[in-house]
């Protein structure tokens, strides 16, 4: 009985009332047996490999036996300690960059009158579509110390041999960080200032107060669990991202945790020191959203409703170009800039060489396109293994959040919390924790498409679920009713109903996992074999290489590519369906 | 049926040249190797030794030799192609057939691993006398290549009298935020680079380097492209990438510097657990043909033939004046010079 006293209270009732031999018959029912399927696969993508991690950081290397030798050597020295205390410190730098592009624009784009919003919508859609490490490159020839075009320009206008600006140093790094995760802010604080009705703030207007006033006093409180929601968020992405880093924070001698991994993953591998090293970082993310969670518990936010009052929208009157000026200035900074000189860097011989015919050529695109041994086949890669990411996520998280609505088994919040612990995983120490499962023997996944597809599923899983879980909650069980009623059992429900109805749900959806999937860089480091490598991990070597030009050239290949998926998504799901999202 | 006659035809027509160009070019060895490698069909090069670029037109090369066969080449540097092979190693689940890398320290540790295979190609004989010496006496790895490293300048941005002349004029504080070197956690052969330096003035030639600040990269071949769009005016890199540079109009020159060109002599080791074994020794052997030999001469690159000369204006390679760093030394000091240059640098 002590045994059974462990698990849930439900369990035990029924355990005690009708004896142990009936509640084993009845889990193995078939809704029972698709719990502990589902329950499999997520043990199988999540609890597995964070699980390994966890155990690995204790464990001796070569006698198998306890230890904390691992955090000893893991934390043991000055130079490893800083890269921990310099990534928070980025990762606080880049959420208030992040807040104060994405707050502004949010409101602006949603509340005001501020003219050509839908421009500045769809420049900071431009964002999302645009991998970190390609918005990188872009400020590397943007602003390199030496040769940067801002750099040059500005030599140029004042005849000077002066730099102004140098992407390699600790602001460069925030700022392309920054231009990277706005987006994410903005969608979410976008989506709550579009709950709020206008009362209150009528009655402040009414009190005397201006529009500004109004913003700061009353609109703004009432979205701050969005943003401190999307602020936390935000953070873990930064502290998280490895192609940035990669690129700047080692011409800037800014050590940061990614690189220190990769470090531990060089030679003398040393894994279980790589997942000691990796815990802390696990530990805040998980106390991060504890914080959160209390904090907010503490006040009522219940103004912030879907119902009732209509939202007006604020007259900015003349101040609303100074808005635009803004907004353009943050659209201009994370997309037009570095996508342009992109673009250029990739028609151009050499990206020094300046806008004249000479330097004109096709060659880059020929050489990654038919020349390159890997790109092509790369393209394809990370097309077909982020459209099965995609496919695969989507699929069990709308399984998941299906159960979890309509409450068909027990215990489902435990699915409910798995599906979405990924979120607090970093996707570099996820591939760690992959890496340590399923790449060695027994399992011997390494240098195969489906470890890739496995760990893109994981780390877009938490976007798939609540995706998944808006949909079905709009779907009133009414109409599954009755087709049960009609005769029709739960499969044909869902076939027939539900699934029609979430169409256009699962296909934004699934488009919000391509794309990040199809660029994934972060967890593919560590997981691709020599014939399965990705397009991110591709763009990597080329630019340890420093062939910038070409690199820009397969970029933008991928960034068409993409694009165009996204066109046909947008064709059949309507213009804003990223953007309204709730 | 159709398709029977037309192929039957077709290999009618093929077959003498085919034949004609096999008896004369290849040996009986050769042959018997290409024919088992044509069976596995594939080879997995894993390199750090060339650019990219390099290695494509290496594999187009060997592929045009021997038809039938892919070549794919990996490229990396020598660090990240090093964990990769390890993990590899590690996995149980080797993929690469053949490793060739500027840090002949990775092929000992991989031996002592008994990771490599032992096999001594037959091209082996025709070597230059200089490298042939180079090679693993036990016969797990050959000298593949030689990119020395040297130190390289944007024409456009420097005269030849203000260019440094030697290792010890980068530390010059005219070069302030103008260098641009490697980081030995990341490229093999700029491990051996800094080995070599600590060697000639002791751990201040680091310290008193970054002052200058100098900008670090991951690869050896950056240094040299930021030399090309002018974002450095001078940088430590294998003098191959600017000799070809030059010849290809880039505006860049070569300095040997006056302590002697550091050498890297790049080895060539075939993986124990190769998926592709014999195909693995047919691409030994293709290294060390004249074909190659002249393919890495009209690059500007050092030949591995006796019998073909370098390229017009470079001098042959003389021993006694390159800095070598010795295997043995390499090995005990890696470790060292990669955690002492993160403390220096701060990365």
């Amino acid at each position: 009985m002590t045994l059974v006293s462990s698990s849930s209270s439900q369990r035990d009732t029924s355990f005690a009332g009708a004896g142990a031999h009936v509640a084993w018959f009845r889990r193995l029912q078939p809704s029972g047996l698709l719990w502990i399927v589902l329950a499999a696969i997520l043990a199988v993508l999540i609890v597995a490999p964070v699980g390994m991690l966890v155990m690995k950081s204790f464990t001796h290397p070569d006698s198998g036996g306890f230890t904390i030798q691992n955090y000893i050597d893991a934390y043991g020295k000055a130079r490893h300690v800083q890269a921990l205390v310099n990534t928070l410190y980025m990762g606080a730098a880049v959420v208030v960059l992040s807040l104060l592009f994405a707050v502004p624009l949010a409101w602006a784009c949603t509340r005001t009158n501020m003219p050509g919003r839908n421009l500045i919508r769809f420049g900071i859609f431009g964002a999302f579509v645009m991998p970190p490490y390609l918005g990188g490159v872009g400020w590397i020839l943007l602003a390199g110390p030496n040769s940067g075009w801002l750099n040059v320009a500005w030599q140029w206008l004042t005849g000077g041999t002066e730099s102004i600006v140098n992407i390699f140093s600790f602001p460069g790094l925030v700022l392309v960080m920054a231009i990277n995760t706005y987006f994410t802010i903005f969608i979410l604080v976008s989506a709550a200032f579009e709950m709020i009705n206008s009362e209150m703030e009528d009655a402040a207007n009414i009190l005397g107060a201006g529009p500004f006033t109004t913003a700061m006093k009353v609109t703004l409180p009432l979205v701050l669990p969005s943003i401190l929601g999307s602020a936390l968020l935000t953070f873990l992405i930064s502290i998280a991202l490895y192609g940035v880093p990669a690129l700047i924070s080692i011409p800037a001698r800014f050590p940061v945790v990614v690189i220190q991994l990769s470090e531990f993953f060089s030679f003398p591998l040393r894994i279980e020191v790589a997942a000691a090293y990796s815990i802390p970082l696990l530990l805040i993310t998980a106390g991060l959203l504890t914080l959160q969670k209390k904090v907010l518990s503490r006040k009522g936010y219940t103004a912030v409703s879907g119902k009732g009052g209509e939202r007006r929208i604020v007259n900015l009157g003349k101040w609303r170009w100074a808005a635009f000026a803004y907004s353009l200035f943050v659209v201009m900074l994370s997309v037009i800039m570095p996508l342009l000189v992109l673009v250029m860097a990739a028609f151009s011989k050499s990206w020094v060489g300046g806008l004249s015919l000479d330097n004109l050529t096709l060659q880059n695109f020929h050489y990654v396109l038919f020349e390159h041994s890997s790109s092509q086949k790369a393209l394809v890669t990370s097309l077909a293994t982020g459209a099965a990411a995609a496919t695969a996520a989507i699929l069990l998280a709308l399984a998941i959040a299906y159960i979890v609505q309509r409450r068909l088994l027990p215990m489902s919040e435990v699915l409910a919390f798995l599906s979405m612990s990924p979120f607090v995983i970093p996707g570099i120490v996820l591939a760690i924790g992959f890496y340590a499962v399923y790449a060695l023997p027994p399992v011997g996944l390494y240098g195969t498409y489906l470890i890739l597809i496995l760990a893109f599923t994981t780390r877009f899983l938490p976007v798939a679920y609540t995706t998944s879980m808006a949909g079905v909650r709009a779907i009133h069980p009414e109409m599954e009713e009755a087709v049960r009623i009609l005769g029709g059992g739960r499969l044909v429900a869902v076939r027939k109903v539900v699934g029609p109805l979430l169409k256009r749900t699962l296909a934004s959806g699934w488009l919000l996992i391509f794309v990040p999937a199809a660029q994934e860089l972060s967890t593919a480091v560590f997981l691709v074999g020599p014939n399965t490598r990705v397009v991110s991990v591709v763009l990597l070597d080329m630019s340890e290489e420093g062939l910038l030009e070409r690199l820009s050239a397969l970029g933008s290949v991928l960034l068409v590519i993409i694009v165009a998926v996204m066109a046909i998504g947008v064709r059949f799901l309507g213009r804003d369906f990223m953007l309204r999202r709730s | 049926m159709l398709k029977q006659t037309l192929s039957l035809v077709l290999m009618a027509a093929l077959s003498p040249l085919a034949a004609h160009a096999q008896s004369e070019n290849f040996s009986e060895h050769e042959q018997a190797l290409y024919e088992a490698a044509k069976e596995e069909g594939e080879v997995i090069w894993y390199t750090s030794q060339f650019t990219t670029e390099m290695s494509e037109a290496a594999c187009e090369l060997f592929m045009k030799r021997y038809e039938g066969i892919t070549c794919s080449p990996v490229r990396a540097t020598g660090g990240v192609t090093f964990q990769r092979i390890m993990q590899e190693v590690q996995a149980g689940a080797v993929q690469g057939d053949i490793l060739s890398t500027n840090d002949q320290t990775d092929l000992i540790e991989l031996k002592k691993l008994d990771a490599l295979e032992q096999f001594v190609p037959n091209g082996i004989e025709t070597m230059s006398p200089v490298l042939k010496g180079m090679n693993d006496s036990d016969g797990y790895f050959f000298v593949s290549s030689v990119s020395p490293y040297g130190i390289t300048y944007n024409t456009n941005l420097v005269s030849e009298e203000e260019a440094p002349k030697s290792w010890s004029d980068l530390l010059d504080p005219k070069w302030k935020d103008q260098v641009a070197i490697a980081h030995p956690g990341f490229s093999g052969s700029a491990g051996l680079w800094t080995l070599a330096m600590r060697d000639l003035y002791g751990w201040e030639y680091f310290e008193k380097l970054e002052v200058g600040k100098p900008q670090i990269g991951r690869s050896i071949a950056d240094g040299y492209n930021l030399v090309v769009s002018g974002e450095r005016k001078v940088a430590v890199t294998a003098i191959a990438l600017s000799r070809q540079g030059a010849v290809d109009g880039q505006p860049v020159a070569t300095v040997t510097p006056s302590e002697g060109l550091m050498l890297p002599p790049s080895g060539t080791a075939i993986l124990a657990a190769a998926p592709h074994p014999n195909a693995a020794k047919l691409f030994a052997e293709f290294m060390l043909t004249e074909e190659y030999s002249v393919w890495l001469r009209d690059l500007q690159r050092y030949p591995l033939h006796a019998d073909v000369d370098t390229a017009e204006g470079i001098d042959p390679l003389d021993p006694d004046k390159v800095l070598i760093v010795p295997a043995q030394e390499a090995i005990e000091g890696l470790a060292e010079v990669q955690e002492k240059f993160r403390d220096t640098f701060g990365i």
